[in-house]
Formats: structure tokens, sequence, C-alpha cells
């Protein structure tokens, strides 16, 4: 037996960002700079320790919302074409590193070979669709891949049982379809949570959920074990809380490891530095700089300003990558020891969630960071054993119960960062539309629009509508309110991040649900009370809206149901 | 990259991170000057462009917000264990429901919002309008509902509307002691456990409760009349864990305006009104008057740590204050009164 269990735990998600109504979009890039960034090097490196034999075990959330776009036909093409524009623009930056700035030859060289190689396995090795890879690693037992609220909606803010229960149920479905199986955990977003959200989650058989710290820490009763164990609630579902010490070796911006020098410069990049005339060709239409992802700058130091950053050498980076992967798992043999000893002989364990777009995108060596670890951790100690959440509780050791106090994993640790002066006005819109979309459920299951026929609208009267089109329409609208429901959108507006585009799309979808709901309650309404059939203009905004907002094709609006009629 | 582009660009204003282009030389200014001639005319084009588009993409290029219809709402949400939030609105005018319901005789009757903590038997009262929103201070561990209702002075009150129960979360460790046997851990154990989570505050908060939660929010309090040079019974309706908190931070150096939103409006209006009483000796002369802490068991020093993390994320990191660990392990003055004590 090791001394003590280590669970490393990814958070790959991303909003739903399409937009077909456009032939170039900035927000899209956040999805296309991530594959290059994060997806593809991650998947490169469990695929490569696996084939090692270095068996690595981790858990990973692929959000469904991530999981949709990484699906999706047209953006899995306009991807290919980004990457395929990011590689001619740094096959032409080594060309000029050659022959005018051999100190940019190292850097230079290492994005041809990463792109090059990222291109090959996104074309021939998954054919364009990253579940693919992340499902063939979850068959080999590579990763325990979770789900998450099905728009990472923050379920404490949402004011319906019902549009509660969607986030789950849709969540799950979706997952069975990309995946193939049930899933054993979910990562609930923002880690929020509330006594008694584990009640929809074992209704959805999920056996366990993600949360913060002090959820266990200031549970009910005492948990003997702190952090260091997971709990199961009253309910039978348990509960894995995120371990402060990894947390801030990691990710504090103070003293964690991706501040260190010698380590890419994440806000020097090509797309700021080059001249306009040279990189015109590689931008979007309208012709604004953006980051293209090339930088060539080390951190050099916290207080160096940016245009003294000294040029990034790959070769030192994956040096210092290796250093930290090392003296992390030295801390971790540590804590291990530590917490046995406080623990009087009981195995802790300790669980490391991140978003996983901190490897990759925001640290550039952070994969590379990872793989030294999981390789390390397998061939030179034997102290540390990788688990999962699922492995965990496998493993027969005995769980306490708890109740886990609300939480979430947020600046102060509750709910301020979605709640709060700057974005407040958000929720009576969002709960008005969960109260019209189960009201909504509820009439068209109904008899009301229980018309049939081939035709879905023609030759029908004020008052009644085609069934076909009646769902067409509540499915859609329940696919609006889940999109307004993404507490990415909250997020950024306290951030003060893209608040302009983040306001904007909450707003299209209420607004996009407003008129949908509009449409049904026109139709339901008898000629006699002014009822109206719907226009051809409408049934086109119709279509363009489910083309826009293409998420969950499989979704059924009858989950919005009033709860006594499920 | 190149060396010629390292010249030109090596400025600090390129540096910083913008969408807009950088003017360096001429020949950009005659670029752009040319662009902003081409963009003068694009603007017709772009005005007859939108004037052919489709009138479902007009629609959806212009997202507005739906107007709410009017309707009786109350919802009431949690911010944090210290603040809720509140938003309503009244179907009809509250006027007329004040004369349906009294006749012409409607009196001093007015419109309020009232917030209720079903845990301590207390409410606020402030008078609003027939929409709106409330920020409430509020205490950790409770129920809180809120009302909306017609008040006057020395009347009945009715209510009109009422919101959704919430309840606060309690913000220190729980009290209570698993009735299993396996799961039992005495506070002096639990501390550690606390403490080697990173959890150093709440360690050192746990270490001199001890086990008897009832003598521990007695000696808050008295603790708190000694700062505050008041008797302990003005604070019986506040939260004893919120009171040791204040005089735990305020002993290791944090200032009145640190509290600020830490601990609930109430309390640091107390603490506000007793200014010139609040030092960091004297709230360290009331934890060891009450809590018998040594001359060991000194916290050091206030530290703030902030939620920055690499990236987009706002993670949170837990509140700390350093302590000399060994206070965790010495202090032993509820051992005797202790769960784990009886449990044998």
């Amino acid at each position: 037996m090791p001394v003590g269990y280590f669970s490393l735990i990814l958070h790959a998600h991303l909003p739903f960002v399409r937009h077909p109504e456009y032939p170039e979009f900035l927000e899209e890039d956040w999805l296309y700079e991530a594959i290059t960034e994060v997806y593809l090097p991650l998947i490169f490196i469990f695929q490569t320790l696996h084939e090692a034999g270095a068996k690595p075990r981790l858990a990973m959330n692929i959000s469904p919302p991530l999981c949709e776009m990484l699906a999706d036909p047209l953006l899995q093409e306009r991807y290919t074409r980004h990457i395929e524009n990011l590689l001619e623009l740094a096959k032409k930056e080594l060309h000029r590193a050659q022959t005018e700035d051999p100190d940019f030859v190292e850097v230079a060289k290492m994005y041809v070979d990463n792109l090059s190689a990222s291109l090959g396995l996104w074309n021939d090795r998954y054919q364009r669709n990253l579940i693919n890879a992340f499902r063939e690693l979850q068959d080999e037992g590579v990763i325990e891949i979770i789900t998450c609220c099905a728009t990472h909606g923050f379920m404490p803010l949402i004011s319906t049982p019902e549009a509660r229960r969607a986030q789950v149920a849709i969540a799950v479905t979706n997952y069975k379809k990309h995946f193939g199986r049930q899933p054993r955990g979910i990562w609930l977003a923002e880690c929020a949570y509330e006594p008694g959200i584990e009640d929809l989650l074992k209704e959805y058989d999920i056996e366990y959920f993600i949360s913060d710290t002090h959820a266990i820490l200031y549970g009910d009763p005492r948990p003997k074990f702190g952090v260091h164990a997971p709990v199961i609630c009253p309910n039978g579902v348990a509960t894995f809380a995120r371990d402060v010490e990894t947390s801030q070796q990691v990710w504090s911006a103070e003293i964690g490891y991706p501040g260190n020098d010698l380590y890419r410069e994440f806000y020097r990049d090509i797309g700021f530095d080059a001249p306009f005339d040279y990189l015109e060709p590689h931008l979007h239409a309208d012709g604004n700089r953006r980051h293209l992802g090339l930088k060539y700058h080390r951190i050099t130091g916290k207080t160096v300003p940016q245009n003294k950053k000294g040029a990034y050498i790959p070769s030192l980076a994956r040096e210092k990558a290796a250093e930290n992967a090392m003296h992390f798992i030295g801390e971790r043999i540590k804590q291990a020891y530590l917490l046995r000893e406080t623990f009087e002989g009981h195995p802790p364990l300790v669980v490391s969630p991140y978003d996983a777009e901190l490897f990759g995108h925001w640290w550039f060596e952070g994969p590379q960071f990872i793989d030294f670890f999981f390789k390390k951790l397998h061939f030179d100690q034997s102290e540390i054993q990788a688990v999962t959440p699922g492995d965990f509780l496998d493993s027969g050791i005995n769980i306490q119960r708890q109740q886990p106090t609300a939480s979430s994993w947020g600046e102060a640790g509750y709910y301020k960062v979605w709640l709060n002066e700057g974005n407040s006005w958000m929720y009576p819109y969002q709960h008005d539309a969960e109260r019209r979309m189960t009201d909504l459920a509820d009439r068209v299951q109904s008899s009301k629009f229980q018309v049939q026929g081939s035709e879905p609208y023609s030759d029908v009267e004020p008052g009644t509508l085609k069934l076909e089109l009646a769902v067409r329409i509540a499915n859609q609208a329940a696919r609006e309110l889940l999109l307004a429901q993404s507490s990415d959108w909250a997020f950024q507006i306290y951030q003060g991040t893209t608040v302009e585009y983040s306001s904007r799309r909450f707003q299209s979808h209420i607004h996009r649900f407003d008129l949908l709901a509009k449409m049904l309650e026109q139709s339901e309404t008898p000629a006699s009370m002014g009822g109206q059939i719907l226009s051809t203009e409408q049934l086109e905004l119709l279509a363009e809206i489910e083309s826009r907002d293409n998420i969950f094709p499989e979704i059924d609006y009858c989950i919005y149901a009033s709860s006594d009629k499920i | 990259m190149s060396a010629s582009i390292e010249h030109e660009v090596l400025d600090a204003r390129v540096l910083t991170v913008s969408s807009g282009e950088n003017i360096r030389k001429e020949s950009d200014f005659e670029a752009i000057t040319e662009r902003i001639a081409a963009a003068l005319n694009e603007d017709e084009a772009e005005a007859t462009a939108s004037d052919e588009l489709s009138p479902v993409f007009r629609e959806l290029a212009l997202p507005k917000l739906p107007e709410l219809k009017r309707e009786n709402r109350a919802r009431l949400l949690m911010q944090t264990p210290n603040r809720v939030y509140f938003y309503w609105s009244l179907k009809n005018n509250p006027f007329q429901i004040l004369r349906r319901a009294f006749g012409e005789n409607t009196g001093s009757y007015t419109l309020v919002v009232k917030l209720i903590n079903e845990t301590r038997n207390t409410e606020q009262i402030h008078a609003v309008d027939a929409d709106g929103n409330w920020w409430f201070s509020v205490e950790p561990d409770s129920s809180y509902r809120a009302e909306l209702g017609f008040y006057a002075p020395n009347r009945p009150y009715f209510r009109a509307l009422y919101s959704n129960t919430i309840t606060t979360p309690r913000k220190s460790p729980s009290s209570r002691v698993a009735t299993e046997a396996d799961w039992r851990i005495p506070a002096n154990k639990f501390a550690q456990v606390l403490d080697v989570a990173g959890f150093k505050q709440d360690a050192f908060d746990v270490a001199i409760t001890g086990d008897d939660a009832r003598h521990a929010q007695t000696a808050s309090y008295a603790a708190f009349g000694r700062l505050t040079e008041r008797p302990a019974s003005d604070f019986a309706g506040f939260d004893a864990d919120d009171i040791r908190y204040a005089l735990t931070l305020l002993a290791a150096g944090a200032t009145l305006e640190d509290l600020r939103f830490r601990i609930s409006d109430e309390l640091f209006a107390v603490l506000q009104s007793a200014i010139e009483l609040i030092t960091r000796e004297k709230a360290l002369a009331a934890l060891k008057a009450e809590f018998e802490l040594g001359e060991n068991d000194i916290i050091e020093e206030y530290e703030e740590v902030g939620p920055a993390v690499f990236g987009s994320s706002l993670v949170n990191f837990p509140k700390r204050v350093r302590t000399r660990s060994r206070r965790i392990d010495q202090l032993n003055k509820f051992e005797p009164l202790s769960s784990h004590t009886f449990g044998r």
C-alpha cells in the first residue's frame, strides 16, 4: 500500500461559442487556441505515457459544451483552417529567424515541429474529432472522464428544480452520446454546491462530485480526515474536495511554478509584435491584431518590462518543467507522510483539481510538467499512487458520512463572483425564463398543441400547432435557456474581460428564448382571442436560431416539465 | 523573430495587450489615413448592405432583453454567508392593493421589504418601491426568508408576498462531532487536521474553543465585551464564530477596515462605534483572558491571501493568519469536556 493517494483532476471547459453567421469570429479562437495549446498536447502526452507503460491515471471533465464544439463539423473545419494558417506563419517565421536572427531559431523551430505534429494528429489520428481521442484514453484506462453541468450552469443560482434537473439530465445524456457509457462523476460548474444538489445527482446515478475545500472542512459533523479524504453525503453520493497546498503550488501567481523566469511569457505575442503587412495574410479579414499563439520570449523576471524580455529557450524551459515536477512529487511525498502521521495510519488522498486550460495555454510548459510528473511517479517512487475518485471509491477504504456545506471554488469561496452588483441584473431574466420554460413544457405536453399532420406548419388554425413544430420550438427554447445559464457570462462580466461579448451573449439567448416562447403563446391562443398562426418570417427565424445555437441536437424539452409530471 | 522587428516594436506601448494597431512610422499614418477614407465609404456600403439584410438576420443581430412581464416575484439568493440578494416585483400597484384591503383608510401604511432570520428570530424592515432589489447583511448559519408587506407604526403588519427560504452556510468548522465511534475526533486533533489542510486560522480557532461549544460561545461574548467595554450580554444575538473571527484578525494586526464585509454589518457597526477602544493589544488581551492563550501562542501576523492565480480563473485560497503551530498541540483547556473523552 502506498503512503498516500493523489488524484489529478483536469476541468476542460469553454463556453459554447459558434458563429456560423460570420465567416470568422474572434471569440471562436478560444477553442482553437485550446485545441492547439492544451487538448492536443495533453492527448499526445497521455497516449505516449500509456504506450510507454507509465500508467498515467487521472480524472478529466470534458464539459458538454466543449464536447459539442469538438464534435461540430463547422468548428472542425474552421479549426483546420486555423492551424494550417498558423503552421504557414510558423514556417515563414522559421525562415526569417534562420536568415535574420539566430536567437529565435530554436523557438521558431519548436513551433513548426509542434504544429506539424498537431496537424498530423488532428487530421490523421483523430479524424478532426478529439472526442475520439478522449474516448480512446478512457477506454484504455488512462483517464476517467466525468461530466459537468450541461452548459456550466451555476446550480445554486438556478431558481427552479426543473431547470436544475435539466442541467444534470442533459449532461448525462450528452455524455452517453459522446462516450458511450454512464459518467461516474460530475464537476459541478465552479464547484458550486449547496445542500440538496446531491439529490439530483443521485437521481441520475452519479456517484460523486468535486467540491471546494471548505465544503468538507466546514461540513457537519467535523470531517475526521479533513479535506484529505472524501465524504459521503447522507444520500450516498460522495464528494472529493480540493487540496489547498497543491493548488497554490501550481496555480498561485505569487509562488506557483508557472511564474518561473525561464517559462514562456504569455503576453508577448507575434500578433502584436510583428509589422502589420507581414501579419496581414494571417489575420482575420477585419485586419485586427490579435494573439496568434507564436510567442518568442520568456518571463525573464516578474519586474522586467515587456520590452526587455529575453528570448525563450525551449530546452531550458523543459529542464525547469522536469525540475518542478520532481519538486512537486517530493512535496507530495512529504505531505503524504505528514498526513498519514496526523491521521494515525489512515492513508490520505490529495485531490488536485485545475482548469485544464492552465496547462498549455496560460502555462505553456504545463503539459510537459504533467508528462514528467507521471513518468517520475511511475518509475522513480512508490510512496504516492495516482488514482481517480472512482478508483478511490472502488478501493473499499471507509468513508465518513457528512453533510457538506454550501461553497464554490471562486474568489472568497462562495457565490460573489457570479452574483454581485455588476451582474445581478441577469438573474430576474434568467429566473423568468426558467419558470416560463417549465410552463411552456407543460403546455406543449398538453393536448393543445398535439395536432398531428404530415406538414409541420400549413393548414392549421390559430389555437393549434402541429406537434412537430411545437416540439421544435420548445426544444430550441430549452437550448436558449441553457446557453443563457452558462456561468461564463456572469464570470466574465465580474472579471472585466470580454464584458461586451458576454453581456451580448446572455441578452441574445434571453431574447431568442423570448421570441420562441412568444411563438408558442401566440399560436396557442384561439383566433377569436387574437391568436395568429406563425408567419413565414417566424418560421425562418426558428430555423436560423436552430442553425446557430445547435448545441445538444438530442435535447428533449420534456425534462423541463413540472416535477410532478416527470 | 528578426532583430529588425524587435527594434521596431520594443517600446512599452506595443506591449500592452490591445487589439489596437500601433503606429510607429510615417508610412503607418498614411496607411491608416487611407483606411479611414475607405472606411468612410464603407459606412455607406454597410448601411446599404444592412438594408438588404434579411429581417431574420436583423432581429438576431440586435438582441434586446425583453421587458419582464409585471408579475409577483420574490427571489432571495445567497451571495456569501454574510450577504444575500433579494429582488422582487408586484403585479399590481401597491396603493391599489392597499385601498382594496383597507378602503380609503390606508393610514400610514407603506410597502416594506422584511428579511426574517428564522434561526434567530430577528428581522429587518426597509421601505421600498413595487419593483426593486436589496442587498442584506446577514448572519452565517441561519435560515432567511424575505417578504413584501404593508407596515405602519403601531398597527398590524400584513404580508403580501414571500420569497423562497435560503440558508447561509457557517463560515467556520462545525462544532459537532460525529456520533459514530470510528469518526469521532476531539478538538485538539481536529485542529491539527485543519492545520495540515492549510486552514491555519480555523485550526487556531478550533484549538482555542475546544469541544465545548457553549462555553466557547460564552467566552466569545465575554472577550468581545472586554474589547468593547460593554456587557457580554449585549452580544447574545451575534454569531460567536463571527465574533472570534473578528477578535483573531484584530489580534493578528488586521485593521478595522480589513474586517469590512468579512463580518456581519451589525458586528462591524459595533466595532466601529467603539473604534477608539480597538487595538491589537487589547484584542489579544481579551482573547487571552477568556481563552487562556499562553505567551507562546501569540498570533504572529495577519496575512491576506488573495485569489490571484495564473490564467483567467479566480480561485479561492483560504483565509490565513499565521500562528505558532505548537499552539494546537499544547492547548488542552477544554479537553476534559470533549465529546471524545465522553465517548470513552
